[in-house]
């Protein structure tokens, strides 16, 4: 007699109901999916539309990274002799670099040399041996005493790292425009304030800075106009409180300036007195103007 | 052929009834960090001594404190109060181990290190002439049959391998005092046999072998004298053959009684 | 001293054969010279930026490399039980412990010298100059420094039961000092008692490792330092070193191995 076959329980379930629940499973999930990308575009907080791969990985904190990589480069600026955050920084709230090339205005007082208060034991004063404790500018000779401003080639990298992280930061691209200038590179100046425009459409800040790249180094006075007139106009075309702030008030008054400089050597006289009323009304010293516009009329500028 | 040199001019000529091992009422405490544990007493006032040339079996149930008082003899543990001696000198001073093997119950060497480096490391540590280390090293591994292997790396041996590079090291200085904890645990038959037939050569060239051990049918082969521990004290000493005839029944049968054990317990 | 020298030969050994050290170069290697490899506005003797990368990342493999191996050392020993034949033989504790200061002191050396010629052949190819006396200086109180780190360590292998608590504490003390220990005066400044007390009690008793960190003098091409204060540094970082194995062959000494 054949031995009788227990039957496995399992086999009487009804028919395999994880191979039904997994087919659910995926066509519920594509169309969560298909809804909540068209949400996602829209999200204010969606990275993904920038091609930058630091902006998608570090999001806001691109800014604190890259204001130390500013600062950063000012420390390379002084040859490492630079404060903490624990000493005595009123001589360096401005860094030395922005300052130099007037894209800050600076903020800084006191003696730049004496942030290293006298050492109060004789570990900091032991201490002072084993780090830059001399103030130096690269632009002066830096610490090794290199004639020229060669090495402030040093700083570059990590204004270059700085502008990656925060495109947006108009200052960066004019101080690494300034000292690669300063450095005999005009073109390597003029593709960093493109790329700065690039970033910034319409910066008049850097639209300043590129006119003056192109009078003072590519002795183009036409395309210094060109791109000075073109600052202006975008100035023109800002709601009036962005047109009013601090800093396009600067700009402006340093094209009009320009402009006016430039037009006074091609002798356009009538452009020049219209550039210096504008001027008078936007500057913060309408004596000063009032006198130039005196001084052209009577022939002495 | 003996196994060791004759001419070894790290042995003394002593009094052949010297002590190579004397422990003097030794006890080990072991106090808990944790508030409110008990003092555990592993060792509670053992004296015995173990004289030159004899098989000494130090038996006694898991727990009985063998391995804390081996342990003491080595310096791994300071006993909280007693003595104990090598050849004379307390076993406190580095120097009393200058003159004894030990090969522990669980063989683990260098993994990074093949036997040969192995060997030699621990022959400098013995300030063993570089002339005569090579001799030592070419005769240990042979006699371990280990020769084929002495520039493998130790991670790449089997356990039985192991234990014979554990056995070349504690013969690497020619010992006098040979001190083996369970030198046949682990070990299959034929690896037992080799390990029971060193022994037995040892012995007769004269050395003195010091060895705890479960396997009492080998205890009662090799040993000349033993003695039996049960939780922390020395429950009974003497010669195997003394012991035989004073219980009238073989050493097994002797370990229990003296432990206490009851066959009807099971 | 021969006991010392045989343990120290094995620890050496060891490191060889393992690979921490060759992943970490390679690492330190690959990221210099990509870096390296950046085009910065046509200018190719652009230096500075390389050298403080390389030098950050020396330090920290070093660093790594000097805690790991210190820290595992008795540990290894004990759960391998290899400490137990090694002990029965006429060795002392302390000869162990020396040994394996030692060993882990050589080895770091090793890689040291390994990293700061690749260093130093990196930063030639731009600068087209070889300070041997900033570099040497360099090398030596770095490696001085790392014989302080690996003192803790063995210190801390012997205070900790597990080896990881040991690496990480041993990390965040050594950061914390490198990154704070000059400005703690200066923070207590800034505090209130008891506080003030405390870190101007701590400002005075931890080993300032910061004293051993000349990167900066090396980054931006600063006259080397007076062998004086070499002298005195060195001095320093010996006293710290020798004051952890104390510490730790006391505590070695006590501790039972069963």
């Amino acid at each position: 007699m054949a031995a009788k076959t227990v039957e496995s329980p399992e086999r009487n379930r009804p028919a395999h109901v994880g191979e039904l629940v997994l087919p659910l499973l995926l066509v519920g999930g594509f169309c969560l999916a298909t809804d909540l990308s068209q949400w996602f575009q829209s999200w204010p907080g969606n990275r993904t539309a920038s091609a930058n791969l630091i902006a998608v990985a570090l999001g806001d904190a691109g800014h604190l990274f890259a204001n130390h990589f500013f600062v950063k480069a000012d420390a390379y600026f002084h040859s490492g002799f630079y404060p903490s955050i624990y000493d005595n920084r009123q001589s360096f709230q401005t860094p030395h670099i922005a300052e130099d090339s007037g894209a800050m205005k600076g903020q800084n007082s006191g003696d730049e040399t004496r942030f290293l208060a006298p050492p109060r034991n004789w570990i900091e004063a032991f201490g002072r041996e084993f780090y830059p404790s001399v103030h130096t500018h690269l632009s002066e000779g830096g610490a090794d005493g290199e004639e020229g401003v060669g090495t402030v080639r040093e700083i570059l990298p990590w204004l270059k790292l700085s502008a990656e992280l925060d495109p947006k930061r108009v200052q960066t691209y004019i101080v690494t425009a300034y000292w690669l200038r300063r450095m005999d590179k005009p073109d390597e100046s003029k593709q960093v304030l493109r790329e700065g425009l690039k970033e910034n459409p319409g910066n008049p800040q850097l639209l300043f800075d590129l006119g003056r790249l192109f009078l003072e180094t590519q002795h183009n006075p036409v395309g210094a106009r060109k791109v000075w007139e073109a600052g202006l106009r975008n100035l023109d075309s800002l709601p009036l409180a962005d047109k009013t702030n601090v800093q396009n008030r600067f700009s402006q008054e340093q094209i009009l300036a320009a402009l006016a400089n430039l037009e006074i050597q091609a002798g356009n006289t009538n452009r020049v007195l219209d550039l210096l009323h504008q001027l008078k009304e936007v500057t913060t010293t309408p004596v000063a103007v009032e006198k130039w516009i005196n001084d052209y009329k009577s022939g002495k500028r | 052929m003996p196994i060791m040199f004759q001419n070894d001019s790290q042995k003394q000529s002593g009094n052949d009834t010297e002590d190579v091992l004397r422990v003097e009422h030794l006890c080990v405490e072991f106090r808990s960090r944790e508030i409110r544990q008990e003092t555990k007493v592993a060792v509670k006032d053992l004296s015995f001594r173990v004289g030159r040339g004899e098989v000494f079996g130090f038996l006694g149930p898991n727990g009985a404190g063998k391995t804390t008082t081996m342990n003491v003899l080595l310096g791994f543990v300071n006993a909280t109060s007693g003595e104990a001696y090598l050849f004379g000198q307390n076993v406190r001073e580095p120097i009393a181990r200058q003159r004894i093997g030990y090969l522990p119950e669980l063989t683990y060497y260098y993994k990074f290190l093949n036997a040969e480096e192995l060997l030699r490391f621990y022959a400098g540590i013995f300030r063993i002439p570089r002339n005569e280390v090579e001799r030592r090293l070419d005769s240990v591994l042979k006699l371990v049959e280990l020769e084929h292997a002495r520039k493998r790396l130790i991670k790449t041996y089997s356990k039985g391998m192991q234990q014979r590079v554990g056995l070349a090291q504690a013969l690497i200085n020619n010992p006098d005092l040979l001190v083996l904890d369970e030198p046949t645990s682990g070990l299959d038959p034929v690896g037992r046999m080799k390990v029971r037939a060193i022994i037995q050569r040892l012995k007769n060239e004269g050395k003195t072998i010091f060895f705890s051990s479960h396997e009492l049918g080998e205890v009662e082969t090799i040993c000349d004298r033993v003695v039996i521990l049960h939780e922390g004290e020395l429950k009974e000493e003497g010669s195997v053959k003394g012991l035989v005839d004073k219980y009238q029944c073989n050493l097994e049968q002797v370990f229990l009684k003296v432990i206490g054990f009851q066959p009807e317990q099971l | 001293m021969k006991n010392i020298r045989l343990l120290s030969r094995v620890v050496l050994k060891e490191s060889i054969r393992r690979k921490d050290f060759y992943v970490l170069f390679v690492v330190t290697a690959v990221i210099t010279l990509v870096m390296g490899s950046v085009n910065l506005f046509h200018d190719n003797q652009i230096v500075r930026y390389l050298k403080e990368i390389c030098l950050l990342l020396i330090w920290i493999s070093t660093v790594v490399i000097a805690i790991t191996m210190a820290a595992r050392q008795i540990p290894a020993e004990r759960e391998s039980r290899t400490i137990f034949p090694l002990l029965a033989k006429p060795i002392t504790r302390t000869e162990v412990l020396l040994g394996k200061f030692f060993g882990c002191w050589i080895a770091v050396a090793a890689a040291l010298a390994v990293f700061y010629i690749f260093f130093g052949l990196m930063a030639m190819t731009k600068e087209h100059h070889w300070p041997l006396t900033n570099y040497f200086q360099a090398i030596w109180l770095h490696w001085v420094m790392l014989g302080v780190v690996i003192a803790m360590s063995l210190l801390g292998s012997l205070l900790f039961s597990a080896v990881s608590a040991n690496v990480t504490i041993s990390f965040v003390v050594v950061a914390f000092i490198l990154m704070l220990g000059r400005h703690l005066d200066k923070v207590a400044l800034q505090v209130g008692e008891p506080a003030r007390s405390l870190l101007e009690a701590l400002f005075f008793v931890l080993p300032h490792l910061e004293f051993f960190d000349v990167r900066d003098l090396v980054i931006h091409d600063w006259p080397a330092i007076h062998w004086l204060v070499c002298v005195k540094a060195t001095a320093y970082g010996f006293a710290y070193g020798a004051f952890f194995l104390v510490a730790a062959c006391l505590c070695f000494r006590r501790r039972p191995l069963n």
